[in-house]
């Protein structure tokens, strides 16, 4: 195994890092049943996305990265903020946030 | 190996093993200080990659502020019958661990693939270089002339998000009839 894979730091790395954080949140939406974790994964893969864009926009030497960086934390504490509204809504009328109420949402 | 490196590594295998507590912790206040772990970690990598200003706004923005909406509302919750809380059914769960390698062999595959694609770096362009103020000082420039439409958009997002939220947890519970 060549040695410089693990010296050199490259963009691969950075976006490599960002994929295996973004296939965590997603398993996480998938496997867990309460809506909460769910929302805390859905921030994760959120992040990850951040991450690509700061090492892209080091990589090209261009700011427009971290500008889209601000735009995706502002829209993610949005939906944070309205998910855990519903959440709370849930909670009141079922006293459990399991994810399979939101099976009941209908009419 | 140099600090540059140890730094990265150290900062990946902090973030992927608090993002997989993330998903695997039964508890989920320990899930929220987790990703909290995992925030604290981004961000760092941030300012590996020489972005100080948005590390700070991730710092306080995600590790602060969502977070302790996060942990508030979790406390509101009475979840001791909500410990276990994972998929039921072994093969529908077989299938979505399935998918999700896949998707993850698929994005390393692409990423691996296109690596020679990546032209050497030729413009090294002195703002995301500098020491950090000329950095932020650019980001504020076309975040206030070229992005202003966006910027203001954001803001009017956020008006109606704090009013939306407020009416959704005023509500008594959804469309149900009581």
């Amino acid at each position: 195994m060549n040695i410089s894979i693990i010296t050199d730091i490259t963009l691969a790395h950075y976006l490599i890092l960002a994929a295996v954080l973004f296939v965590i949140g997603m398993a996480g939406v998938l496997l867990r049943r309460n809506v909460i974790v769910l929302l805390m994964s859905i921030e994760l893969m959120l992040n990850s996305v951040n991450l690509t864009f700061i090492a892209f926009s080091k990589y090209l030497g261009l700011l427009d990265g971290h500008i889209m960086v601000f735009f995706v934390m502002t829209i993610a504490a949005a939906e944070a903020a309205v998910g855990l509204a519903l959440a709370v809504s849930i909670f009141k009328r079922f006293k459990e946030v399991n994810i399979r109420f939101f099976e009941h949402l209908k009419g | 190996m140099t600090a540059d490196s140890f730094l990265f590594w150290f900062l990946a295998i902090v973030t992927v093993t608090s993002g997989l507590s993330v998903i695997l912790m039964n508890n989920p206040i320990y899930s929220a200080l987790s990703l909290a772990m995992t925030m604290v970690g981004i961000s760092a990598l941030f300012i590996t990659l020489n972005a100080f200003f948005i590390a700070g706004v991730q710092l306080i923005v995600y590790a602060g502020a969502v977070m302790v909406l996060f942990t508030m509302v979790l406390m509101l919750f009475d979840l001791k019958h909500e410990m276990q809380a994972f998929v039921k059914g072994k093969f529908t769960g077989f299938i979505k661990v399935a998918s999700v390698g896949l998707l993850a062999g698929l994005l390393v595959g692409a990423i691996l693939m296109s690596v020679g694609l990546f032209t050497e770096k030729t413009t090294d362009n002195p703002v995301t270089f500098g020491t950090g103020m000329e950095a932020t000082k650019a980001l504020g420039r076309i975040l206030y002339t070229k992005y202003l439409l966006g910027f203001e958009a954001l803001g009017v997002l956020l008006l109606v998000i704090a009013i939306g939220a407020v009416a959704l947890s005023r509500s008594k519970g959804g469309t149900h009839e009581h």
